[in-house]
Parts: structure tokens; C-alpha cells; sequence
């Protein structure tokens, strides 16, 4: 028998290799057929067929990505950040639990749609490994959601952060430009902020990012010029004016920035103003705003606010839901109550006070008059009469007009009393400086110091400042327009709103001023309500907007009415609208 | 001077295996403070039941350190001081490279080279000393197993991209 070598012996397999004679089948049923045949069965069709398994022989293909090699100097041995009793910011008793084991990664944003530059955020160290490694240090450790904040902002060339008033807005956004300079991302920032927080930026900028030279644009023209045109300075600090007043001379000089944050970027709501024109003329690679209202009265404001950081990405037409869904990957909101469930409660005091007599009475005279005045004037009232009306009717609730009577001030004042007897501080918002100005005569004894808009900057800080240091000071007198933003004051325990703002967002703002990161305390929120008048009507109007904030920021469906309608101003005095006859 | 030789660079290198796709492998370089430099990731290798069966107990260390390891150091530009790896049968790959591999694991007191969080299994004797001296610097920056889940997260992400 021949043996079997191989596959190519199984092909040649023949039935005479098996050494067996032909098969013979002898036809002897029908004698008629020919002599007996030979037939040969083919059995080389039998054989079976070759299996080959392939083996793990060609190596698998390699898509490679490169990040470029690093700028920053080699690490230190891990640097621990120490908390320095010179910050301006929260105390050291408020800073987060050190040794926590959450790790922040920096994720790609949506819009970002190529592979390599998804893994370049991807496969960055975590946020933590970062800071620790890039010799950065920190007046206080960043609390774990400003660290959420910060990983936010860092890969996003358009963001809103738009925390809630006191979460540090400011601290994250300069740690994260510090970031950017620092990995060489970022050569030429832009910071730009309402006038009267210049010199709180500045000293948030030494705090927050001390090796970075920043250059204020301030003063007469020739040394704005100057200003501008430092090529060192990695990070420049301008008002909105003075945006507005360079805009020709910033395009004159060709500057183009690498980032620009808009600190209060509600400033820009308004589209055809020369301030939103002067900002989104800044030519610039990231657009950052903050705030902490990015929808105060109208959805609109949101697609305003975009037009600078995404300009075409929402538009006027989108319902409140589509509105949040676009936006959703730019927008950072969180709240207090979400992120610092340790911070001191905030108490709020709805205080319903009656009228003097002698108030009641100039009140009802006023309110009758005023409402037989704008019925008289049917469609030709405008909301103009209104406002007058509320105004005064607001005013008359504050102060009788004729004696200076207020049953607020004396509730105030009896309040005020206890405050001070505590060693505690106070402040008491009003939207009118007049108001102002009677409540420092009135509450002299509590130290009493004013800070509004009709001061320059000098006097303002220096009230401050004494404020801040001086116990004799227990009381700060704000107005709304001067004091709800940028202001650090969360040394005090009382806010007290004397009168009631339009904007619920504006009133947060005031209240943030003390509740904030670093409060001491429980902050007592008291709101004064004079029953029975246009402050009660007003409130309900309040509410309901501040509902609209919500709901666009939580994506959910917006009731039908968000602002304050002209129908809302006419239906506080209950009067129809006027019906204004086509053109 | 070569920019890139001149480099001090840390290599990672690791597989992850797709129930759908197979089996990934991912090699990430990083400088001392744990930042990118090159990332290099495999297509996927599917092997067939027929082939688990005709290398048996063999099969891990030639797919992870023939197959996919020795390919992703092959395709590194940057020659790291050393290799890790949290896969013991990429060890393999040292049959095909002349870096230091080590294998970093969870720390385990009186095993291997204790640099943090992380335990690292390498060579023997003077060789074990000199790794120890060229992976200091990095884990004095990162925990020593935290660069593996960044490869994971990558190669999940190229997935779903």
C-alpha cells in the first residue's frame, strides 16, 4: 500500500495504488448484453478538499495621532496648593476637602467632529494632574465644581458659564485662561467687564494668575493706544466703554485676540447696541461670557448672548425647548443649592408691611388719580403713563411725599438695631439714590454708608473698604444699578430689599452679593412687601419670570407670557390695553 | 539635535477588547507631567475559534506582544525610557523591542516596585533598579494606572466616532 505523505499524495490517490484488481461485474442476467465490461469508479473525486486555517501572521494596521511636544517646563515633585491668608476670596474655613479622590477630565466638546482633536482632550492627563504639575498656585484649592467649571471652559472655543452669583465665576475663568497661556493655547486675552468692576478683575487677575502681567486700558486716548498696543502684556483689562470708544482704533491697530471673556455679558442682550456691535467686532480665536443672568427678561436675550459666542448657532425663531437643546453643550448653569449643599442657608423673609396712615392715604389719592388719568387717556394712554404711575405709586411706598413717613424704614430700622447688637453687617438695596440718601440720614447711628452710581470709583471703593474693616459700619446702602454685581461683600449676614427691583435676576444678583462662596453664615434675605399696593402686583409679575429663566435653562417648555408685556403693565391698575387703530 | 530624541518620554501600552469588533490595541506616549505626545491605536483583531484552538495557551502572548504590541511600538516616533503595560501577556513584547517593559498592577506591598497607587513588575536585579530610577519622575506626577483609562476612553471614542 502506498503510504500517505501529504496533501499532494491525497490528490493522486488511484484505486490501483490500493493494489486492488478492477471491479468486474459479470452482466449475467440478460445474456443479450455484450461481454462483461470493466468500469472504474472514480474515486479520486472523493477527496477531500484543503482546508487552510490562516494564522496570526500580518501584524494589524496602526493609525497614529501626535500632540506636538511640550512647552511647559518639567514637573516639580507634586506641588500641593496652599491656601494664602491674602486672598480675596472665600476663607480658608470654606475651602474644599482636601485628598478627594474625584478626578475632572477635560471632555471634547460636541462640535468638535475630528478624531484627533477629540483624542487630543481624550487622552489629556485629568484636571487635577494638571494643575499639580504645571507649577500653578492657588490662593485656596478650587472646589471640585469649579474644577468641572474650569474643564468646561478649557476645550471650548464659545462658552457661557453661567453659575449662579457667588460659585466664583471669575476665578474659574482666569484659572482657565491661566491654562491656556500657560500650554502656549493662548497669547493674547481679552477680559472685559462693567466699569465699576475694573479694579475688582484687577485684583481677582493678581489673586487668581499673579505671573501674569495684565495691562488695564484706561485714560486719555493716546496712552489707550499705548495700552493696546503692548505685544507683552498676555492679558489686557478694558471696561465696555472704553470697547465701545476704541472699537476703530483696536480695528486700526489690527488686534486680534486669542480669547476675549465678557464678564456681565447680559450687557450684550441688546443686539443693535454699540456695545454688543463693539464686542462681537473683537476679532478673536475663543469667546467666553459670563453671567449669571443669560436670560433675564426674553428668551432673546440667550440668542443675543450667542451672537458673540456662537454667532448663528440659535436663532429668534426657536421655541424655549430647542432653544436649551442647542445651546446645552455651551451653557454651564449650576446653583448654589445643587453644588454647595454644605453652604450656609439663605432665608428669605417675604415682610408684608402696612402703610403709614399718612402713606395710605397719599397713596390712594395717587393710585385713583393716576388710574382716572390713564382711563381718560384710553388708547392714547401708553405704557409710559404707566410706568410714571408705578413709579410713583413704588416711591410713595418707600417715603410719604408730603410728612417723609415709612413704615418700611421704621420696620428697618428696628431690624437694623438687632443686627448691629449682633456685631453683624447689613446691606439694603434700593433701585433710587434718593432712597438712598434719606436712609443715611435716618440710619446715621448704624454707620451708615452709601454706595451708587452717582459716586466715582475712588469714593466707592473707599466705602468698601471701610465697610469691610471698620465695625462702627454696620450698615452698606446699595442701589441696585451700582451694587448688584461683581462686588465681594459675603462678610454680611442681612440683605434687605427696601423696594423691589423689575428683574428677579437683577434682586439675585443684590442678594449674591453676601450669599455667595465664603459667606460666614446663614444670609437672611429680607424682602419688603407694602401690602395692599403695586409692590404685591409687581411680585406676581416677578415670579412669573422667573419661572421663564428656569424653564430655558432647564430645557423645559416655557409658559406662553415671559416678560413684562405691555398687557402685564396695564392689567397691574387692571385697565385694558389701549387698541392702537392699523395703519 | 533631534527634538525627539532628545524627549523624555514614558510609553503606555495596552489592549481592549470589543465584544462587537475584537481586540484593540492602544500604545500612548506622555511626557513627564503625564501630557500627550503620540497616540497610536490598532484595527481590530478578531480571532476565529479555529485559531484559539491551534495556539492553545499561546495565543494570548503572540497576539498581545507579536501581533498588536510589537506593532504599536513599531509605529512610535518617540523612544519612551520605558514601556508599561497592565496586560501580563503584553510582556510578550519584549521578544520585539529593545525598551524596558515593566507591568503595572494595583499596588500590593512586597511585590514589584511600589510608585503609588501602582505596582510595577519588571526586570530583575540592576535592570529593576534602573526602571525604578527612569519611572520615578513620571510617578512622582501621575498615578501610574490612570493613563490606561485615557487609552480605554480613546479607543471607546473611535469606536462610536
Amino acid at each position: 500500500m502506498t503510504a500517505i505523505r501529504g496533501t499532494d499524495s491525497l490528490r493522486s490517490w488511484h484505486a490501483a495504488d490500493l493494489a486492488l484488481p478492477p471491479v468486474a461485474v459479470t452482466r449475467a442476467i440478460d445474456p443479450r448484453l455484450p461481454s462483461p465490461a470493466t468500469l472504474r469508479l472514480p474515486i479520486e473525486q472523493a477527496v477531500p478538499a484543503v482546508v487552510r486555517l490562516p494564522l496570526l501572521e500580518a501584524p494589524p494596521g496602526v493609525t497614529s495621532f501626535s500632540f506636538g511636544l511640550p512647552t511647559a517646563p518639567p514637573p516639580p515633585p507634586r506641588p500641593r496648593p496652599v491656601p494664602s491668608a491674602a486672598s480675596a476670596g472665600p476663607a480658608a474655613d470654606d475651602a474644599p476637602p482636601q485628598g478627594s479622590q474625584k478626578r475632572t477630565r477635560v471632555a471634547a466638546p460636541r462640535d468638535v467632529v475630528k478624531l484627533s482633536e477629540r483624542f487630543f482632550f481624550l487622552l489629556q492627563p485629568d484636571l487635577e494632574t494638571i494643575l499639580e504639575t504645571s507649577r500653578l498656585e492657588f490662593p485656596r484649592p478650587p472646589f471640585p465644581f469649579q474644577l468641572d467649571g474650569m474643564a468646561f471652559l478649557l476645550p471650548r472655543h464659545g462658552a457661557v458659564l453661567a453659575d449662579e452669583m457667588g460659585l466664583g465665576k471669575s476665578m474659574q475663568a482666569i484659572s482657565s485662561l491661566r491654562l491656556l497661556v500657560r500650554s502656549g493655547q493662548a497669547r493674547r486675552v481679552l477680559v472685559v467687564c462693567p466699569k465699576g468692576l475694573v479694579s475688582n478683575w484687577a485684583r481677582e487677575l493678581a489673586d487668581w494668575a499673579p505671573e501674569l502681567v495684565v495691562a488695564t486700558i484706561e485714560g486719555e486716548q493716546g496712552r489707550r493706544r499705548w495700552q493696546w498696543s503692548l505685544a507683552d502684556v498676555p492679558v489686557k483689562l478694558a471696561n465696555y466703554e472704553v470697547v465701545v470708544r476704541d472699537r476703530d482704533l483696536v480695528a486700526e491697530l489690527g488686534l486680534e485676540f486669542d480669547l476675549v471673556v465678557l464678564d456681565e455679558a447680559q450687557r450684550i442682550k441688546n443686539r443693535s447696541s454699540h456695545t454688543s456691535q463693539a464686542v462681537r467686532a473683537l476679532k478673536r480665536g475663543r469667546s467666553w461670557a459670563l453671567t449669571g443672568t443669560p436670560v433675564e427678561n426674553r428668551a432673546e436675550d440667550l440668542v443675543s448672548l450667542f451672537e458673540f459666542v456662537a454667532p448663528g448657532h440659535l436663532h429668534d425663531r426657536m421655541s424655549p425647548k430647542a432653544l436649551g437643546a442647542a445651546a446645552a453643550d455651551h451653557v454651564l448653569r449650576r446653583t448654589k443649592d445643587k453644588v454647595l449643599t454644605d453652604m450656609p442657608p439663605r432665608l428669605n423673609r417675604d415682610e408684608r408691611i402696612e402703610l403709614s396712615p399718612e402713606q395710605r392715604e397719599t397713596y390712594r389719592l395717587a393710585e385713583e388719580e393716576g388710574v382716572l388719568r390713564l382711563s381718560a387717556l384710553g388708547n392714547e394712554a401708553t405704557i409710559q403713563n404707566v410706568f410714571e404711575l408705578v413709579l410713583r405709586l413704588k416711591q410713595i411706598c418707600n417715603f410719604d411725599t408730603a410728612t417723609g413717613a415709612s413704615a418700611k424704614l421704621d420696620c428697618l430700622e428696628a431690624e437694623l438695631e438687632e443686627v448691629q447688637a449682633s456685631g453683624r453687617k447689613a446691606l439694603v438695596f434700593s433701585q433710587w439714590v434718593e432712597t438712598l440718601g434719606r436712609l443715611e440720614k435716618r440710619l446715621a447711628r448704624f454707620g451708615a454708608l452709601s454706595y451708587h452710581g452717582g459716586m466715582s470709583t475712588v469714593a466707592r471703593d473707599e466705602a468698601i473698604g471701610r465697610f469691610r474693616r471698620d465695625k462702627r459700619h454696620s450698615v452698606l446702602l446699595l442701589s441696585y444699578g451700582a451694587g448688584a454685581v461683581g462686588l465681594n461683600l459675603q462678610f454680611s449676614q442681612y440683605v434687605f430689599l427696601f423696594d423691589r427691583w423689575w428683574n428677579p435676576a437683577i434682586e439675585d444678583q443684590a442678594i449674591n452679593r453676601a450669599h455667595r462662596i465664603g459667606a460666614a453664615g446663614a444670609v437672611t434675605v429680607t424682602r419688603y412687601l407694602s401690602a395692599g399696593t403695586i409692590e404685591e402686583r409687581i411680585d406676581e409679575v416677578l415670579r412669573t419670570k422667573r419661572d421663564l429663566s428656569d424653564t430655558i435653562l432647564s430645557q423645559a417648555e416655557a409658559p406662553a407670557s415671559s416678560g413684562l408685556t405691555a398687557d402685564d403693565l396695564f392689567a397691574l391698575f387692571k385697565l385694558a390695553p389701549p387698541r392702537r387703530a392699523a395703519a | 539635535m533631534d527634538q525627539a530624541a532628545t524627549t523624555t518620554a514614558y510609553g503606555f501600552l495596552t489592549t481592549v477588547e470589543s465584544p462587537t469588533h475584537g481586540l484593540f490595541g492602544g500604545y500612548l506616549l506622555v511626557d513627564p507631567a503625564g501630557r500627550p505626545l503620540e497616540f497610536h491605536c490598532t484595527a481590530p483583531v478578531k480571532v476565529s475559534r479555529a485559531q484559539q484552538i491551534l495556539y492553545g495557551a499561546t495565543l494570548q502572548g503572540h497576539l498581545h506582544g507579536g501581533q498588536i504590541g510589537a506593532a504599536l511600538l513599531a509605529a512610535g516616533s518617540l523612544a519612551p525610557r520605558v514601556v508599561l503595560t497592565d496586560v501580563e501577556s503584553m510582556l510578550t513584547v519584549r521578544a520585539h523591542t529593545s525598551l524596558p517593559v515593566a507591568l503595572v498592577t494595583a499596588a500590593d506591598p512586597g511585590t514589584g516596585l511600589a510608585q503609588g497607587s501602582a505596582c510595577v513588575t519588571g526586570p530583575t536585579g540592576d535592570e529593576a533598579a534602573a526602571l525604578h530610577a527612569a519611572i520615578e519622575p513620571l510617578a512622582a506626577a501621575v498615578d501610574l494606572r490612570e493613563p490606561f483609562d485615557r487609552i480605554r476612553a480613546a479607543i471607546d471614542e473611535a469606536q462610536r466616532h
